[in-house]
């Protein structure tokens, strides 16, 4: 029933979509923040997939799995930002080539603990039923988690970025660093904070994502390149391009899988490609970003 | 001046003589570094001269290769058709992502990454044409007609005219008014376009030089190798051969093909004693960023300076 299929495609591309914006939301926000292309998220996603996944498995509880990735995540990037990506200063050249080095040694070291199988995180007994829904569609629970909790962040995101002071401030730094460091906010300090609450999501995104579609080594540069194509069509920087980004590429992607396998690449890249050739900046990105 | 002119002499007569001691191994991996080299050159055309950072090279490299893989192995056309149809269709692609010029910096860095992986999804998925993850195998040697490449050794000395002949065409594109117009794009785009230039039209030509000569590399990949997957196409691979050119020294003649040789060479000395061979590329990485920002060149000319000065 081509009906149930669309349907069914279309939960798939929005329970992506919700992983793929977990990811790319913060490295639009560092990348707005700080100018920094940081190809070591996909990295953080790794490295948060497999601590979640050692904790899920000896306590077996998926909650805790969650907490422990993101923070192994936030840790690295911590790490990564205070002795690394700082000394490439502002050139995008050195800053994609030591987080790639970075995303490198993370990704071996990984290979070399936790071995190149696929390994897929143990889900909750609670969410591994599935839902019926009216006209026979049937649905895991778990996806249904996921979009909610990708909903619920792009919520507080976008709280935090729109409604408060310091969502006031790094708005204000995407725009215009110089000035906002004028009237006296430390932007380096609200740089710290963006970026362990970009590097903690990722990690959280990869626990969530090795639950999802399993973990292994080489993952990470799959899923970065998704991300990047969301962050792009949404416009570097923006949030509300990261949503509206990320449920574009993750519907086309899901239509795409389903409906012409072969060509499913060509059918994100493709246009991806077409409306950054007309319109860099992408859907929401402002004109200063370079 | 003199002593570059030496310099290049002697790398000249150990690159004729070396098959004459060397084992077929080292023949063989030589052979590599000059096709990575290649293709690491390729991406710095526009890199170097130009500051156009390209994550797609390898996507010219992996067309062109399959192009002539798949023309030999499944339609049997022999090495006189199936080499310029590769470097065809390769440079053909390059016309099309050329476009990419039309943005910079970090956005160009993004898009040519995205298009880069379209080419390898094609060849990952579109299993019919390409072979899906096992790719295309048994490629015949090259040949025409009565010159048939039958070992390594002649083979190498196939991709060393091949490797010669682009760098000194490269040599005097880059040293025309042309290459000087990139540079001057390089280091003020807003000067070149008051001047009268017309940046977009010299990136544009650029870039389709480039592709052009990653197709050449590509084909001679293919021949190699014998067979062709989805790896050619790889973003390891579109990474690694920007890295190659920066590790080696961005903007040189020399420098892609010596970043090569470190790359290709770490990595085969690395992986016999120890498995994480990826762990020690990425912090070499990091590391000539941080401390060689100029490459292996940089160095030796900062080195040569310090001992004048």
């Amino acid at each position: 029933m081509p009906m149930n299929s669309f349907i069914l495609q279309t939960f798939n591309g929005i329970s992506y979509a919700a992983l793929l914006f977990l990811l790319a939301s913060g490295f639009t926000l560092t990348f707005g923040l700080m100018r920094i292309v940081n190809m070591a998220h996909g990295a953080y996603y790794l490295l948060g997939g497999y601590i979640g996944l050692a904790v899920a498995r000896t306590t077996g509880n998926f909650g805790l799995a969650l907490i422990a990735g993101g923070m192994a995540a936030a840790l690295l990037g911590f790490i990564a930002d205070k002795f690394l990506i700082k000394r490439a200063g502002e050139n995008h050249l050195s800053q994609v080539l030591i987080t790639v080095g970075l995303a490198y040694v993370v990704g071996d070291v990984v290979l070399k603990f936790w071995g190149g199988d696929a390994q897929k995180l143990p889900i909750p007994i609670l969410m591994r039923g599935v839902v019926e829904l009216p006209g026979g569609i049937v649905y895991p629970v778990f996806r249904f988690f996921l979009t909610s909790i990708g909903v619920l962040v792009a919520l507080l995101l976008w709280l935090l970025y729109r409604k408060t002071q310091i969502g006031a401030a790094i708005r204000a730094g995407v725009d215009d660093r110089e000035m906002v460091s004028a009237t006296g906010i430390n932007v380096d300090r609200l740089f710290v904070i963006v970026s362990a609450l970009a590097s903690f999501l990722a990690g959280f995104s990869g626990v969530l994502g090795g639950a999802f579609l399993t973990v292994y080594p080489g993952a990470e540069w799959e899923i970065l390149v998704f991300a990047l194509v969301v962050v792009i069509v949404g416009g570097l920087g923006s949030l509300e391009g990261a949503m509206i980004g990320a449920l574009i590429v993750g519907l086309l992607d899901a239509y795409g899988r389903w409906l012409v396998p072969e060509m499913s690449y060509f059918v994100l890249f493709g246009p991806m490609a077409v409306l950054l050739l007309f319109r860099p900046r992408g859907l929401f990105g402002t004109a200063n970003m370079s | 001046m003199k002593q570059s002119i030496r310099i290049t002499l002697i790398l000249l007569a150990v690159a004729l003589l070396l098959p004459l001691v060397a084992s077929t191994y080292w023949v063989t991996l030589l052979t590599q570094v000059f096709i990575f080299g290649l293709l690491a050159l390729s991406a710095d055309l526009i890199l170097g001269n130009a500051g156009l950072f390209s994550l797609c090279h390898a996507a010219f490299f992996a067309v062109a290769a399959y192009t002539t893989a798949i023309l030999s192995v499944r339609y049997g056309f022999t090495s006189i058709s199936a080499i310029p149809a590769g470097i065809f269709a390769g440079t053909i692609l390059g016309c099309i992502y050329g476009l990419s010029v039309r943005t910079r910096g970090v956005y160009f860095i993004l898009v040519t990454l995205a298009m880069g992986y379209i080419i390898w999804g094609v060849g990952y998925r579109w299993t019919a044409l390409t072979g899906g993850d096992s790719g295309i195998t048994n490629v015949p040697a090259p040949g025409i007609g009565a010159f048939q490449i039958e070992n390594a050794i002649q083979f190498y000395y196939l991709v060393l005219f091949v490797v010669l002949l682009v760098m000194f065409a490269y040599y005097r594109l880059v040293n025309s008014p042309f290459g000087l117009a990139l540079r001057g794009i390089k280091y003020g785009e807003p000067r070149m376009h008051s001047l009268g230039f017309r940046p977009a039209r010299h990136l544009y030509l650029a870039f389709v030089i480039s592709s052009f000569i990653a197709s050449l590399s590509g084909v001679l990949y293919v021949y190699l190798n014998r067979f062709v997957n989805p790896v050619a196409a790889s973003l390891h691979n579109n990474v690694e051969a920007v890295l190659m050119a920066i590790v080696g020294g961005s903007g040189t003649l020399l420098g892609p093909f010596i970043g090569a040789a470190m790359v290709l060479g770490l990595r085969n000395w690395v992986s016999t004693f120890f498995e994480m061979h990826l762990a020690i590329m990425g912090l070499v990485f990091i590391a000539v960023v941080i401390w060689a920002p100029g490459g292996v060149i940089g160095l030796l000319r900062r080195i040569g300076s310090n001992k004048q000065g």
